[in-house]
């Protein structure tokens, strides 16, 4: 097999090369979306190979049924964005708020961090998995910088600050997880790799992973936006443009999440038990702060940024009850999330560009104004909160069921209150801007850019929701089973 | 060489490191600062030859070589020349006094001591009792980049703890992997570079790398 | 019985050549200057003018003011004897490192009421700022000192550590050792009122601090205090040389032994006068509320000292 899941790296390299050289910022946009369709292409028959359960390993390179979920998700979600940056920017560009070549270097710096990202997926040693994860902190300090204002640099400064030093306390745990392996397979040049550290995990001295896993989920939380060291992950999100601030949320937070489970899949046989209680306890924290930010926000974006924390809260418990059900729960809760998540994100960005304010209290008559927003925005709100039909609910009740299945009903029962108490307030700030009249002065983004994406990620949660195709419910199971197996 | 002596050496280098943390904690001018950096950069390469010769890790050698080039010579010179033309050189800019950080910095090398207490009982390298300290430069180095105000001097914090992660590598492994140790050098390279044309943007907008500046986003 | 001549004779002989010490220091300091300076013996000349002087006492003082000159020269006399400085064991069980810590204190303490006992501002001035540096100079001074004892093995005992330092061999160059020196060093500058702490050939009142409290004093009074303030740097800097770099000290009694004791004491402390020669030419005095910087600075490296023999 030559060129295989190199492919993944270097095709959106060369559109991030292509677009700049690009004439205008449309076409760039064009080669944003085409290099995000032809990443799903590639990926496809390598991840349904994982999938299958054969995992694909050669030189740097190690892609299995783990990894192939969060690169179809980032696949999904880079496609999305591409679509929805195109309108997104081109408005921007006529309201002369940047120029044409910040667009075409939008584009670049967005096919860069799509490259980021799909990297931390397939490598196999874990110390150029940190090297990816600091990389794509790199590439989406410029995008969340992208508008040049100073609360945009502000927000990028408090990032780049905390995910560097996050980061830089994860490389302390990928060290000392070195360390536990020297004993078992000493000089190895290959003892980073994961395969390789996962099958010889049995053997790793305690104490040394412990401390490991301390520090991974310190450090690596933080770019997931575990609390208490999210404070970056609001900033951020509000301050970047929409569709980056769906990447952050959608993608980004799960390359994070990505780096932790394969942590927890070794330090769960190093250490049975150990993981799982950290996980429930940031999972539980985070779905607390989460909660009762989302209550008293006024902007927009940052409500939708505290949302991303309380799912990756609510994720990070379920993978830390780790009974297959609760980790089926989790992996399908992420791929939930991350197809709800962009679709409210691009309907606030309609109503960030129509109203030209973030403020929820400023924006009335919503439904009268734009009818399609709207009704995106409110159906991505009940989605997002865990109603019934859609994914997310599917998600939830399956973590819950697993907690209470595994006894734990104490966190079953205050994941409930919180994600009550989320639901409260998202729907109370978002359904108070549909009521009132045409406002005016508003400039209704209109265009198929916009809606196509919006459509499409409805239709996918909606039908996650309804009815799992039966491939995705077994590929999921054997993931649950082999994820959980080792405890 | 003879073991006492590159013992004793491997302790000093440490030691000397340790002493350069505490000592950038007390520097008031972005200068100073950034000498502190580099000569504590020079005595963790110089570490990595002391290492790289008594265990005869060649690979040892390269990253000695490559903390010479990048930490000692190339981002110190690069930091300086971006603090003159920022006009960032004299005023302190710490939020807390010398004294106060001074203690800080004391009791936290007792807490890194008791962290890393239960580790070294397990990790069989010639440079194992270098993880406290390694872990004390880390822990300083977050406390600079907590109390400091200015952008160069926040991204000389982070550097710092990249010092002692490379020390703490060093004292538990010998170092990882060739490969990945080169990448994360060059990783701390880019972060330098990308710490440093923010600065220069946030300069341009505030007039001032005052982070102090930074603090209108909130609920 | 030898042991007590000996040590008489060390005491002797530390009194017999403190002055001469102070009159290099100031010499070297005259030198590095360019300045000619007045001659090494120069502190012999003041101290015995002083002693033929009358003594004026202020009529707001007690009993006490002409007490302590003796309490602070006797307390020198008394480290004297028990330091080993040319001989290993010279007063073997009564040389002990805490001891030692506290006739200093008791000293300054003295120092300080004595300043306050004349009445005057001065007085009063220099005995809060000395109050004030020693709230900081004592830990660094008592933690520098246990760092040393801790390295040999743990005995407060003074005569055990010279031979135990010299025993360890060339392992002995661990970090604790530099460290604690280095901070005794400090502690050193600033207990004897040296540059960069205190200046001590001005009388300006805004920086004085040593020679505020010594103001009121004059005739056998201010004699007594200028001989003990020129023991205490010698027994200062006798120290570092016998505890922190004991190399050349007599182990027995022998006299070839004690001959190189003695040259080898000679040899260190004058470095150590020429090193602080030269840290007070070429730094200026700090400014009072720059000093606590310093001083914790000293504190800090001997608690790495400490910490050091800990962890390393």
């Amino acid at each position: 097999m030559t060129l295989g899941v190199e492919l993944l790296i270097i095709i959106p390299v060369a559109a991030a090369l292509l677009s700049l050289a690009m004439p205008s910022g449309k076409t760039a946009a064009v080669v944003s979306v085409a290099c995000s369709a032809a990443v799903i292409l590639v990926s496809l028959p390598i991840c349904i190979k994982a999938l299958g359960g054969e995992a694909t390993e050669y030189g740097l390179w190690y892609v299995d049924r783990l990894s192939a979920v969060f690169i179809l998700v980032i696949g999904v979600v880079g496609l999305m964005s591409a679509m929805y940056s195109y309108g997104y920017l081109s408005r921007d560009v006529e309201e002369k708020e940047i120029s044409s070549k910040d667009e075409r270097q939008y584009h670049m710096m967005f096919n860069l961090f799509v490259a980021a990202m799909l990297s931390v997926c397939i490598v196999s040693s874990m110390g150029i998995l940190w090297i990816t994860i600091e990389i794509t902190t790199l590439v989406s300090a410029f995008l969340v910088g992208f508008y040049r204002r100073n609360s945009a640099l502000e927000a990028t400064w408090k990032y780049l600050m905390i995910c560097s030093v996050g980061i830089t306390l994860g490389l302390v745990g990928i060290t000392l997880m070195y360390a536990s392996s020297s004993h078992v397979l000493g000089d190895d040049p290959g003892a980073l790799n994961w395969p390789v550290l996962y099958e010889a995990a049995a053997g790793l001295d305690p104490t040394l992973i412990k401390m490991a896993f301390v520090f991974v989920i310190i450090g690596f939380g933080t770019k997931m936006g575990l609390v208490p060291m999210h404070t970056w992950l609001p900033d951020a999100h509000s301050q970047s443009p929409t569709p980056v601030s769906a990447m952050l949320s959608a993608a980004l937070l799960n390359c994070a999440l990505y780096a932790i489970l394969r942590f927890q899949m070794i330090a769960d046989v190093a250490v049975p038990g150990f993981a799982s209680m950290l996980m429930i306890g940031f999972g539980m924290l985070s779905l607390a702060a989460a909660a009762a930010f989302i209550l008293i926000s006024k902007d927009i974006k940052r409500m939708l940024a505290y949302s991303s924390i309380e799912h990756m809260g609510i994720i990070a418990i379920g993978f830390g009850i780790g009974t297959p059900l609760a980790v089926f729960g989790a992996l399908f809760h992420i791929i939930a999330h991350s197809m709800t998540k962009p679709l409210v994100f691009f309907s606030a960005g309609n109503v960030i560009q129509g109203y030209g304010t973030r403020d929820m209290d400023e924006v009335r008559g919503l439904r009268k104004t734009m009818p399609f927003t709207a009704f995106m925005l409110g159906a991505g709100t009940l989605a997002i909160v865990g109603l019934p039909p859609f994914s997310v609910f599917v998600g939830e009740i399956t973590i819950l069921s697993g907690a209470v299945s595994a006894g734990m009903y104490h966190v079953a029962a205050l994941t409930v209150v919180f994600i009550v108490l989320v639901f409260a307030g998202f729907t109370r700030n978002i359904f108070k801007m549909m009521p009132g009249d045409v406002a005016t002065g508003a400039k209704v983004p209109r265009g198929l850019s916009r809606s196509l994406p919006m459509a499409l990620l409805l239709v996918i949660t909606l039908l996650l929701g309804l009815f799992m195709p039966e491939g995705v419910s077994n590929a999921l199971w054997s993931i649950a089973d082999w994820f959980s197996g080792a405890v | 060489m003879d073991v006492v002596i590159s013992g004793n050496l491997i302790d000093l280098c440490v030691v000397a490191m340790l002493l350069l943390s505490m000592l950038a904690m007390t520097t008031t001018r972005i200068a100073q600062l950034l000498n502190a950096f580099a000569v504590q950069s020079l005595f963790l390469a110089f570490l990595a030859f002391v290492v790289a010769d008594s265990t005869g890790r060649s690979e040892l050698y390269v990253l000695g070589a490559i903390t010479l080039a990048v930490k000692v010579a190339g981002i110190p010179w690069a930091m300086k020349n971006t603090a003159v033309r920022l006009h960032a050189g004299r005023e302190v800019d710490s939020t807390m006094g010398i004294p106060g950080s001074l203690l800080i910095s004391a009791a936290l090398i007792i807490v890194a001591y008791l962290v890393t207490e239960p580790l070294m009982a397990t990790v069989d390298t010639i440079t194992r009792n270098c993880l406290a300290m390694s872990m004390s430069v880390i822990l300083i180095g977050l406390f600079m980049m907590v109390t400091r105000r200015k952008a160069m001097t926040e991204a000389v914090g982070l550097l710092m703890m990249e010092n002692g992660l490379f020390l703490g590598i060093m004292s538990i492994s010998y170092g990882m992997p060739l490969v990945v140790e080169i990448g994360i050098f060059f990783d701390v390279l880019m972060v330098a570079v990308i710490i440093g044309i923010f600065a220069l943007r946030i300069s341009r907008a505030f007039d001032t790398i005052d982070t102090s500046v930074l603090r209108r986003l909130k609920e | 019985m030898t042991c007590v001549i000996l040590s008489l004779s060390q005491a002797a002989l530390m009194i017999a050549l403190s002055p001469l010490f102070a009159g290099i220091l100031r010499k070297t300091k005259a030198r590095m200057q360019h300045r000619v300076g007045s001659s090494v013996f120069q502190p012999y000349r003041d101290v015995a003018k002083l002693f033929r002087k009358s003594e004026t006492v202020s009529k707001d003082a007690s009993w006490l003011f002409r007490f302590i000159p003796y309490v602070c020269f006797g307390s020198m006399v008394l480290l004297s004897l028990m330091t080993p400085f040319v001989l290993a064991d010279v007063a073997a069980p009564y040389g002990d490192l805490i001891s030692m810590v506290y006739i200093f204190t008791l000293y300054r303490f003295m120092m300080v009421l004595g300043g306050l006992e004349g009445g005057s501002v001065f007085g009063g001035m220099g005995s809060s700022r000395e109050m004030m540096m020693s709230v900081l100079i004592e830990p660094s001074l008592l933690l520098s000192l246990m760092a040393l004892s801790g390295l040999t093995g743990g005995s407060t005992v003074m005569s055990d550590i010279p031979p135990a330092l010299i025993g360890m061999g060339v392992i002995v160059l661990a970090p604790a050792l530099v460290l604690a020196a280095s901070s005794f060093f400090i502690t050193l500058l600033a207990e004897n009122a040296r540059v960069p702490f205190d200046n001590p050939s001005t009388h300006l009142e805004l920086t004085m601090v040593h020679e505020g409290m010594l103001i009121e004093y004059s005739g056998r009074g201010l004699g007594l205090m200028e001989l003990s303030s020129m023991m205490r740097i010698m027994i200062f800097a006798s120290m570092i040389g016998a505890l922190f770099f004991p190399w050349g000290i007599a182990l027995t009694s022998s006299p070839a032994d004690l001959a190189v004791g003695v040259a080898s004491m000679l040899l260190k402390v004058l470095m150590i006068m020429l090193a602080i020669a030269a840290i007070e030419s070429y730094l200026a005095k700090y400014r009072l509320f720059r000093l606590p910087n310093l001083l914790t600075a000293s504190f800090a490296l001997s608690l790495l000292a400490m910490i050091s023999l800990y962890i390393l």
